[in-house]
This record gives C-alpha cells, structure tokens and sequence, in this order.
C-alpha cells in the first residue's frame, strides 16, 4: 500500500489520540457506591469524596440507585466493570446481593472496598467503618454521665427488643454504665417500634412514671426528636434532658431550642473521604491486607482492626455546631 | 384496670401526661369511629395506617410549601376520600374481599411513600403546630374535636336513616336491598368516609408536631380494629356501636402508659394487648351463641 499523504495524517492523528487516552489513563478512576444517591445522607458522604479526589488528582464517578435498590446496585457495578475502572467503594444494601458482582470485578483486577456498610469479607479487601458499636455505646453512654455529673436516673428508649444492632449496643451502654458510674441508675427501657410518634409517648409516659428521671437516651434515630417533643411539651425542658443517635437535621430545632443536648453520629464528610483516600491507596498499593494503621491527609493516623479501618469515635453534634451540618 | 392503677400507680393520673396521652390518641380515635363503620357494615380496611402516612406528608409538604393550614385542611380530607374512594370503588364496584383490596392498597401506598421519602421527616414551618395556637389551646382543641365527632357519628348511626342502613347492610345486603338500600352505593360511601376520617386524623396528628415522620401511622390498622373489637362491635358485621370502640380504644391506649407507671417489662406489652382481644372475640363468641339461632 501506497502511503499517502492523507493515511500518513491519519496515522499520526491515532498517534496523538493514542497518546492522550493513555495520559487520561494515567488519572486513576475511582466509582463510589451509595445505596440511594438522593439522600442526605449519601450526599454529604460525596462531598467528602469530592474533596478527597481534588486532594488526591482521582477521578471520582459518583452513581447509585434513587431508592434503595439492590438490584439497581449491581447493575451500576456491571457497567463499571465494562468501563473499566481502578477501584469501587460501595455502601452495600444487600450483602450477599452485592457480593458476586464485586467477586467479578476483583476478578478482573478492579480493587474493592467498602463504606458504610459492608459486603462479605472475600469480596473486598477493607472494609471502612464509620462507627462501632462500642464506639456508640461508650459515646453515648459517657456522654450522658457527663451531663448528669455522674448520678441519676436516666432510661433508654430504642427502636424494638429484638434488633440485633439495638440489643448490641444496649448491652455495650449497660456494661459501660455498670463499670463506670454506679451513681446513675436505668430505670427503663422502651421499644418505639421505629416511630417518632410513639417515641413521644413512651417518653411522656417514662417523665410521669419516673419524676425523677434525669435523662432519656434514645438509640434509634426517630426516637430523639420524639422525646425531644414529649419533654417540650411536658415544660421539662433542661430538667430532662435528651441525647441519641440520629442526624442533625432531624434534630436541629431541638439541639437549638436546648431541648435535646446532643445528637452523636459520624461526620459523613470525613466517612466520604477516608474511603476515597482508603480506595486510592488499595489501588496504588500502598495499602495492604495486613496494615495495621493508614495515614490520612485529612484526619491523621487511622486505626486498621483485622480489615476494618475504623473511621475512629463518633462525633457529637451540639449547639455550637450544629448548623454547620446539612444532612 | 383503671383501679389498679390507682392503687398501685396513681402518679398515671397527673393532669399533663393525661392530656398528651389524650392528645396522641385522639386521631386514633378519629380513625377508629371509622373503622367502626365499616366492620359494621361488613368490611374491614387494613390500608388506614398507610393512608395516614400519605395524607400526612401531602398535608406536610403542602404546608411547607407555603399553604395556610385552611387550605391544607381540606386537602388533607380530600387525599384520604380520594384514598378510600379507590377502596370503595374495587370493593363496591367489582365486588372484590376488602381484605384483599386493602392489603394491596396499604403495601402499594407504603412502598410508594418509602420511594418518594426514603424515609426523610418533612420539616414544618412555624405557626403548623398547635394551629399556631399555644400548646394547651391547641391540645385541647384536638381532643375536643375528636370527642365531637365521636358523639356526632354516635348519635348519626342511631338516630339517621344513612346509620341504620350501614347497620342493615352488615347484617344482611340482600335483605337490605330488597327493602330499598342500595347496598354497593353505601358500601362504597363508607370506604370514603373512612378515607375521608383517616386524612381528618393525619392531620390531627400532623400539627401535633414540627415535622412529619413518614413512617407515622405503620402498625395503626392494628390498633384501630382492634380496638373495635375490643370495644364489642362484632367483626361479622351488623353489630356495635362507636361507644364500644371508644372503649376499646380506651383501654388499649392506657396499657403502654400503665405498665410503663406499674414498671412491668415492655415485653409484656404486645402480649397483653393479644390477650385483651383474645377475650374480647371470645366474649363476642359466647354472646352470640346464647343468642343465636
């Protein structure tokens, strides 16, 4: 074949396209999971990720499902693996569900990590862990000592007696209470049933039964504004005082109005970027199975347990902070 | 009970506790005056709790978008006749079991919400609750609302023609046809009504607070029908009246509240309640058989 003019101009035309394909290469792709890209929640985790792949020079594919929907979730890991990216960090709604996707792209030599909330063990290498369980419960559990200066009734209002998460942590707030503030004293402990509304009525009920009660921790994220509500209503403001688990947004008004005094979860920010900061070090190798700590830019020296890398103790969201909060 | 509780507990009648707890149940009852009327006119509507929850995120949303509560009133109303009109046209239109009917209304509507939510309160804006009113005014008011309205639909089932043709339709539809009832019109009348109550309630219980929990009213089927029964109306149909049901009611809703004050576990609960309708269906049996046929 004659080279001609116009096939030598082709050529170097691949040429040059060939070459800037490889310096995008170049640019590692991470693809974060959520379980529902609408909320809140999910949202402010992406904005921790963002930053982190600024700080890093990543580049970050944000996608999931509008609902909660493990079927949809891997569907996007599919298309990820065609595409072809670096590494996956996935919150996953369905363990098992999720499990053989992520099997597949390990498969293929895509890196895997999870966030938020883990798939089984052989189908990613770390696990981020935002919180646990002893975390929450030694949080909470302190802080209301703190609050009560060590003495007091104080009672639990959680989500029902038989969830497994819920009977762990109230376990690990007894043991915690029993070892180090004998002066307090658990004068109940109500199920909700996950309802706000009933919350407000196991609280009101729990403030006439006991006219001592000093404070009411509440383990179950409706369940704080609904005793939140029932110690405004009974005028008790400051004289019961409530503290929980649940997101700031929910409980603004009261942290504001003092009724409730503290909201503990974790800063979804820093979750999104730990686990960007996590996938980019398992896809450079930097980070291996085995490592007992990760150095983070943001938040220092993290700690690894096993395979967990444990975002470290819950945060608490108070009047002095709250607003900043959006989630 | 209510003995007992004094005795052994008597800090459970304190003014404030009494009026909250009267307070909370007040849209129950609402609901449960509905409920009633369509157990006696020989349906039952197990979609209630999932229909509370829709009227009570449109009220929520369209409140705090900006509408006076007027307006977000009747809207309220309207979502749930809306609601209960789909109820009553499969049942009375096609003939089909309520019970099937409201099963799948009460899974489609909550599946529907937990989409369109995830789960997410609606935030109020200020002047929503209490009416704006201050909290005792406001209180009060939706506990002497709920009253009115028992004692009016009470006195309408007794003393209108359209109580005495629901009556006659639970007893018997084709006796009552024959005597001039359209049955199907007021089977699908009552399926409305109930929406129409149900919506009423939601946003009883939407100004009781400044946001709305999407999962508010998950479980209130339960209670309401249980609370009709307790209170004597025969699941059979054609018999009853709303006084049992606000008895019922009654007792059921003092149960939390009293093993909270006698401190007995909350596991008991939800055992107790099982047993109190246990002996309120078996007390029905026992009646109907000595005056039975």
């Amino acid at each position: 074949m004659k080279n001609s003019p116009l096939t030598r101009l082709l050529a170097a035309a691949a040429l040059v396209l060939a070459s800037t394909l490889s310096a995008a290469e170049s640019q590692l792709i991470v693809a974060m999971l959520p379980k529902s890209k609408g909320n809140a929640y999910f949202v402010s985790c992406k904005a921790g990720a963002d930053r982190a792949a600024r700080d890093l020079g990543v580049k970050l594919l944000f996608d999931g499902p509008t609902d909660s929907n493990a079927a949809k979730q891997n569907e996007i890991v599919e298309n990820w693996i065609t595409l072809g990216v670096d590494v996956i960090a996935v919150a996953a709604e369905n363990r098992e569900g999720i499990s053989t996707a992520l099997r597949k792209a390990r498969k293929q030599g895509i890196q895997v990590v999870t966030y938020d909330a883990d798939a089984q063990p052989d189908a990613r290498s770390f696990f981020v862990n935002q919180a646990t369980p002893q975390g929450i419960a030694h949080t909470l559990m302190d802080d209301a000592a703190r609050l009560l200066n060590g003495e007091g009734e104080f009672a639990i209002i959680l989500a029902t007696l038989t969830a497994a998460n819920q009977r762990e942590w109230q376990q690990l707030i007894e043991k915690r209470w029993k070892e180090k503030y004998p002066k307090m004293k658990l004068v109940a402990v109500r199920p909700c049933d996950d309802l706000k509304d009933k919350a407000q009525s196991e609280a009101t009920a729990l403030m006439s039964a006991h006219p001592n009660l000093k404070l009411i921790m509440a383990i179950c994220s409706p369940a704080v504004p609904g005793a939140a509500e029932a110690v405004k209503q009974a005028g008790k403001t400051g004289k019961v005082k409530v503290i929980g688990l649940g997101l700031p947004s929910e409980n603004r008004r009261y942290v504001k109005e003092g009724v409730t005094d503290t909201v503990v979860l974790w800063k979804t920010e820093d979750l999104g970027y730990l686990t960007i900061e996590a996938a980019v070090a398992v896809a450079k190798g930097t980070l291996k199975p085995g490592a007992k700590t990760f150095p983070s830019r943001k938040l220092g020296a993290i700690e690894i347990q096993g395979d967990n890398i444990l975002l470290g103790k819950p945060f608490a969201f108070t009047k002095e902070n709250i607003d900043q909060f959006n989630f | 009970m209510l003995t007992l509780l004094a005795v052994f507990a008597p800090a459970f009648f304190q003014p404030q506790p009494l009026l909250s707890l009267a307070t909370r149940e007040a849209p129950t009852l609402v609901v449960a005056c509905g409920m009633a009327l369509v157990i006696i006119s020989r349906q039952i509507d197990i979609s209630v709790g999932s229909q509370f929850s829709v009227c009570g995120v449109c009220a929520g949303l369209l409140a705090a978008s900006g509408w006076p509560l007027a307006a977000t009133l009747p809207a309220a109303v309207a979502t749930g006749a809306l609601l209960g009109a789909v109820n009553g046209a499969l049942i009375a239109g096609l003939g089909l079991p309520s019970i099937v009917v409201s099963l799948a209304t009460m899974v489609t509507l909550r599946q529907g919400l937990n989409l369109a939510r995830q789960g997410q309160f609606v935030n109020l804006p200020d002047g929503v609750q209490w009416f704006g009113l201050s909290q005792s005014s406001g209180q009060g008011l939706i506990v002497g609302f709920a009253v009115l309205l028992l004692v009016a639909l009470a006195l309408a089932m007794r003393h209108l023609a359209a109580g005495r043709f629901i009556h006659a339709i639970g007893s018997d539809a084709e006796a009552a046809r024959l005597a001039g009832i359209r049955p199907r019109l007021g089977t699908f009348l009552v399926f409305v009504l109930m929406g129409a109550l149900t919506g009423l309630a939601a946003m009883m219980n939407v100004v009781q607070s400044p946001q709305v929990q999407p999962l508010s009213g998950l479980g209130l089927e339960l209670k309401v029908i249980a609370a009709v029964v307790v209170g004597g109306v025969a699941i059979s149909g054609g018999s009853g009246n709303l006084w049992g049901a606000f008895a019922g009611l009654l007792l059921l809703a003092c149960i939390g509240p009293a093993l909270t004050h006698l401190r007995v576990e909350a596991y008991w609960e939800k055992a107790i309640q099982g047993a109190i309708i246990l002996l309120a269906v078996v007390a029905d049996g026992i009646r109907s058989r000595r005056t039975g046929p």
